[in-house]
């Protein structure tokens, strides 16, 4: 095979060429770049940024129960217009929220937090061991979009080695 | 294949596995306003009263996220004290039914037409309004029992339509004893007994333990007398033709014939007046007695009962040496001619063996009490088109199903010009034939009041979000029947300020304390409650007694502890748990005596054809001692032709080949026929049975021993290996011995968690086994598989029958005994059982890849092994339990000891910074236990309950000898000869 028959068929390998460069372009761009991490789309685009980090809000205050449950609690929505029957009341994704208030309608929240359905994780004990939220969350107040996160059982089972905690299964964390 | 075509498939195959990588997303749902006593993830309770029956127990609903996910019985409460039975934790199944009906349905030409709640309203307006104007009495209502206020309501209302007040209906009224009450005392309703200060107890059939008036309530009485105290324990007789579950556990079972219960009874009396011990009572009254007692000598009673001359010797000493006895009527049905007789005789035995009546209650009587006598229910039939009434209202009822098919009841419901209102939750035979199916609100969603006992206030509040949309029917009646101008605009106000004014709250505050405790408790007799006199000369009915069934073959219907009167039938637990007595899930078969099976060549399964002068029935054979010979019998409850998917076509009716005949006196009806035959169908029916063996095969599992050797106290200590002489060896370190042991000893950490079965207290009710279901998200495999063997049950009271005697019963609760050297955990590839640091067997659900080898290697069949992934069709998965997993297809599963429980416990003391305390953690089983039968706790602590109860002469392990060192240890049953 010489240069002659790479001439001849320069034309198909280009383009053979090209289309997997396409195609490697489609998968990076669809699949692993930084822009695909921004978590799935909610139904208003609360931002963790805004609220937790310009506005200082303290998690509690939307997630109450963390203490003192096994869930940490959402926000009922009109714990959301406390402030926002005040601050910018008349934005269209608040006029949303209002709207979901006023039909008594729960808001579609979309998870992104997947613990398998067989495990039972107990906040109240964490947070009362002294296991500050950023320690599993992240830091939630530089983000606008949380991303979504299936939990794995490695995490717990190398924090609780490490830290001497419980390794019983269904006391620590099936049933 | 192509090039071409191999491309493409390949090509798609790609992209739909790329789709298919990534689950979909799911939502959460934030609250709009989030309620102040809502914690998700944490239970609030509310207490409210079990409707299940008359009795009125109190209970605490369990809610979670907004939903019932399990009733308790309410520790406060007088009449059950924080226990309950299997029919009280179905209740839940009644809201989470999948056939409950949602919207009203209109009957219309060509089918039900579902109409808007408030058009249905309307629809009962115009028609109670036209009815009114019609004239007098147009207007008839037939109500189940219901607490004092709405009764009120209802009785209001009808005199605004001018019209009768309501008639209570309940399929069982005790007429006979009602009218006993009435004869001898001269008082109207239901007395209770003082069950517990008795020493000697003899029944004539009241099956106070199945569903006799209150039965959680006289099985923690019962137990009081009749359990183990100082080397003593109360005895208990019982005399009826069948076995009940109350008849199983008595001391001795006599079997009488049906019928010959008043003939005991009065050889009763004649034995004791030959004592004289009658002097208070007036002579003319004694003279009688007498003149009707003398007859039955104790030939002529053994002659009649066919109870063998030396037993029924036994029981007349054993009643004369009694310092406080204590006789009980006949049982919920009439098991034969003279059960008025039966009961007026004791109630003259009673008076006789204590003139006092101390152990009557004559205040506190029972709600049922006002229920209607039968012959007034069928009357109120009859007037119906006597009347020409217009509106017929039936509250919960359903008397299609309930009476027997020749008392005319679906002929009065057809008439053209009646319109029939049901306000029933359930398509069942009477709300077929209604005119508007008109669902209410289920107890567990509304606001009421209902005192099983007088005196005791017990508040019923919604303990969670509604179902559907269905309104209160108090307040159906307020403003149908009131509109704008009614006594209140709604019907929480109406019964706040009705128990305001009666004097049992002061005000709206002291109502928030009310039903934050379940209700008032506190003793409150009025006056006009007094007993009066007795009645100093005796009824003429006293003495016209029949002859017992003795000739041919009768039939009973028995009412049974799982169904009740039938409204249990569409509840999957209830059919699911077999009965008590003769272990069959799912159906009815007919018990049948080995000597009755003998002489008509009847066997085991073999389906018959039961024939009476009313009707037929096929049914399965179930040969049994628990029956006099002679007698057929058959539990009530199923065989419904409506009434949802679990119950339509499950069982046989009894009623079917029941009279409509009453008690010529009592206006009672009749359970027992006579002269019926019985013939084969050719056809055999496997019954699901849910036992491997009748006996125990000459095996140490259901251990009994003597009163008299357990006083002896000579207990030599055991050292062998072999079933008779192995040690009792806790599942502690303690228990480690270098001779016997192959695997290392196991230190447990703080705690060991231990259960203590005590088999004389256990009744073998199985309410245990139901909350079980309850708690644990247990699948209901229906009546196929159970016939394969594969329940699901993670808590079984077996039955154990003695080979000499196969009336002698003992019961076992048979749960996982967690062993320290568990034979599950040694043979699973994949380590799925894993043994806990507090000595809980763990079964890791997502590690099992089910081989099954575990449950091979359990000595003691308490592993289940889900053959299917179960389904809870919507809303009945609403009931779930959001700290248990669900388990699917694939997976083995057993008992957990309620580790959830135990997680609570631990997550509760941690904040606290303590040790869990004994009796902090409790199971649902131990928790519903009616006698307390079950103790739970922790072994390494030598102070808790279960440490001494593990030290008693009487525990034993189950199958110790076999070195698995159980952590269940159970008591042996006591026995006592009478």
């Amino acid at each position: 095979m010489g240069i002659q028959t790479l001439r001849r068929n320069i034309s198909p390998i280009l383009l053979t060429l090209g289309s997997l460069f396409f195609v490697a372009v489609f998968i990076y761009f669809f699949y692993t770049s930084p822009a695909t991490q921004i978590g799935p789309e909610q139904p208003i685009p609360f931002s963790h940024a805004v609220h937790s980090g310009v506005k200082q809000i303290q998690c509690r205050f939307c997630h109450p129960y963390v203490d003192y449950s096994n869930h940490p609690g959402l926000p009922p929505v009109e714990k959301c217009l406390y402030c926002h029957k005040y601050i910018i009341a008349n934005h269209p994704w608040i006029k949303k929220e209002h709207m979901y208030f006023n039909t008594n309608t729960p808001t579609p929240w979309v998870e992104i937090n997947y613990v398998a359905e067989h495990v039972l994780f107990n906040h109240q004990r964490h947070i009362r061991s002294d296991i500050v939220c950023e320690q599993c969350h992240g830091r939630v107040e530089t983000r606008h979009r949380l991303d979504k996160k299936i939990w794995r059982m490695g995490i717990c089972y190398e924090c609780h080695k490490a830290k001497g905690a419980n390794l019983d299964c269904w006391l620590a964390c099936h049933s | 294949m192509d090039r071409r075509t191999f491309l493409k498939i390949v090509g798609m195959g790609s992209v739909s596995l790329a789709a298919s990588c990534s689950p979909p997303d799911k939502t959460l749902y934030s609250l709009v306003q989030a309620p102040d006593d809502m914690v998700t993830g944490k239970a609030s309770w509310y207490a409210s009263t079990c409707r299940e029956c008359p009795a009125g127990c109190g209970i605490l609903a369990k809610n979670r996220e907004g939903r019932v996910v399990k009733v308790e019985g309410n520790p406060l409460h007088p009449i059950n004290k924080g226990k309950l039975c299997m029919r009280g934790q179905a209740a839940l199944q009644g809201i989470y039914n999948p056939d409950r009906i949602k919207t009203p349905l209109l009957k219309e030409k060509d089918g039900w037409r579902p109409v808007s709640f408030s058009e249905a309203e309307a629809l009962l307006q115009r028609k109670a309004t036209h009815a009114a104007k019609t004239g007098p009495g147009k207007i008839g209502m037939l109500t189940e029992i219901v607490g004092e206020t709405l009764l009120k309501l209802f009785t209001e209302s009808l005199a605004h339509w001018k019209s009768q007040r309501p008639m209570i209906f309940e399929p069982f009224a005790y007429e006979s004893l009602k009218t006993a009450n009435q004869k001898v005392f001269g008082i109207e309703g239901m007395v209770s007994y003082r069950l517990e200060d008795a020493d000697v107890l003899l029944s004539l059939g009241a099956d106070f333990l199945d569903t006799w008036l209150s039965p959680v309530e006289y099985a923690w009485k019962f137990k009081a007398m009749h359990a183990l105290n100082n080397g003593k324990k109360g005895v208990f007789i019982h005399v009826s033709p069948y076995q009940s579950l109350t008849g199983a556990n008595a001391d001795q079972w006599l079997a009488c014939n049906p019928g010959s219960e008043a003939a005991v009874a009065f050889g009763l009396i004649r034995e004791i007046l030959k004592l004289g011990r009658a002097s208070r009572l007036p002579r003319a009254l004694r003279f009688k007695i007498e003149n009707t007692a003398r007859f039955y000598t104790r030939e002529k009673v053994s002659e009649l009962s066919g109870i063998p001359p030396n037993l029924y010797e036994q029981l007349i000493h054993r009643l004369i040496r009694a310092d406080t006895p204590l006789i009980l009527g006949t049982g919920t049905g009439a098991t034969g001619p003279n059960t008025l007789q039966s009961n007026i005789a004791v109630n003259y035995l009673n008076l006789l063996l204590d003139s006092k009546l101390s152990l009557f209650n004559f205040d506190e009587r029972h709600r049922i009490g006002l229920a209607a006598i039968r012959s007034e229910v069928l009357e109120f039939f009859k007037n119906l088109d006597k009347n020409s009434v217009e509106l017929l209202l039936l509250n919960n009822v359903n008397p299609v199903y309930a009476l027997p098919s020749g008392s005319g009841i679906r002929k009065a419901l057809e008439r053209d010009s009646l319109f029939v209102v049901a306000f029933s939750s359930f398509m069942d035979e009477t709300a077929e034939l209604a005119d508007l199916v008109f669902p209410a609100r289920l107890p567990l969603e509304a606001w009421d009041e209902y005192g099983g006992k007088n005196g005791v206030v017990s508040t019923l509040q919604p303990a969670m979000g509604r179902l559907t949309g269905a309104p209160h029917l108090g307040d159906v009646f307020l403003r149908a029947a009131f509109g704008q101008n009614g006594p209140t605009d709604n019907y929480k106000t109406y019964l706040v300020s009705g128990l305001v004014a009666k004097g049992r709250i002061k005000d709206d505050r002291s109502w928030i304390r009310t039903i934050q405790r379940g209700g008032v408790f506190e003793p409150w007799a009025p006056a006009s409650q007094k007993r009066r006199s007795i009645p100093q000369s005796a009824p003429r009915s006293m003495n016209k007694l029949s002859d017992p069934f003795t000739s041919g073959l009768s039939f009973i219907a028995l009412p049974s502890i799982r169904f009740f009167d039938g409204r249990g039938a569409n509840r999957p637990w209830l059919c699911e748990v077999p009965d008590p007595v003769s272990r069959v899930a799912w159906q009815t078969p007919v018990l049948v005596h080995p000597k009755t099976a003998e002489m008509h060549g009847l066997r085991q399964e073999d389906v018959v054809r039961i024939q009476s002068q009313w009707g037929q029935l096929h049914a399965p054979v179930y040969i049994t001692e628990s029956i006099i010979a002679g007698t057929l019998a058959m539990a009530f409850g199923q065989g419904h032709t409506s009434y949802g998917r679990y119950a339509k076509g499950v069982g046989v009716n009894p009623g079917d080949i029941l009279t409509a005949d009453l008690e010529s006196i009592s206006g009672g009806p009749l359970f027992a026929v006579g002269e019926v035959t019985v013939s084969k169908s050719g056809r055999v029916m496997k019954l699901a049975r849910m036992y491997g063996s009748r006996t125990q095969q000459g095996r140490k599992f259901a251990l009994s021993v003597s009163l008299a050797e357990l006083n002896k106290g000579k207990s030599t200590e055991k050292s062998g290996l072999t079933m008779e002489d192995f040690p009792i060896t806790l599942p502690l370190r303690a228990g480690y011995d270098k001779k016997r042991d192959f695997y290392p000893p196991v230190d447990y950490e703080n705690y060991r968690w231990s259960m203590v079965v005590d088999l004389d207290k256990c009744i073998g009710c199985a309410a245990c086994s139901a909350a079980c279901y309850a708690e644990n998200n247990i699948g209901i495999v229906g009546e196929d598989r159970v016939i394969d063997g594969r329940e699901m049950t993670w808590l079984s009271v077996e039955r154990y029958l003695d080979p000499q005697q196969g009336e002698k019963i003992t019961f076992l609760p048979m749960l996982c005994q967690h062993c320290t050297n568990a034979p599950c955990e040694s043979v699973c590839p994949v380590y799925a059982p894993h043994h806990s640091k507090e000595g809980i067997n763990n079964q890791i659900y997502n590690r099992c890849i089910g081989t099954r080898f575990c449950s091979q290697n359990c000595p003691y069949k308490v592993r289940r092994f889900n053959w299917f992934s179960w389904n809870w069709p919507k809303p009945m998965n609403l009931q779930l339990n959001p700290d248990v997993t669900v388990r699917s297809k694939g997976v083995m599963e057993k008992c957990s000891f309620c580790i959830q429980r135990i997680k609570a416990a631990h997550t509760h003391a941690k904040n606290e910074k303590r040790a869990i305390r004994d009796g902090e953690v409790i199971p649902a089983c131990v928790q519903t236990c009616p006698t307390s039968a079950l103790t739970f706790g922790n072994l390494k602590d030598d102070n808790s309950r279960i440490s001494k109860l593990a030290q008693t002469p009487r525990a034993y392990q189950i199958m110790g000898y076999l070195n698995t060192k159980p952590a269940v240890i159970y008591l042996k049953k006591v026995r006592q000869e009478i």
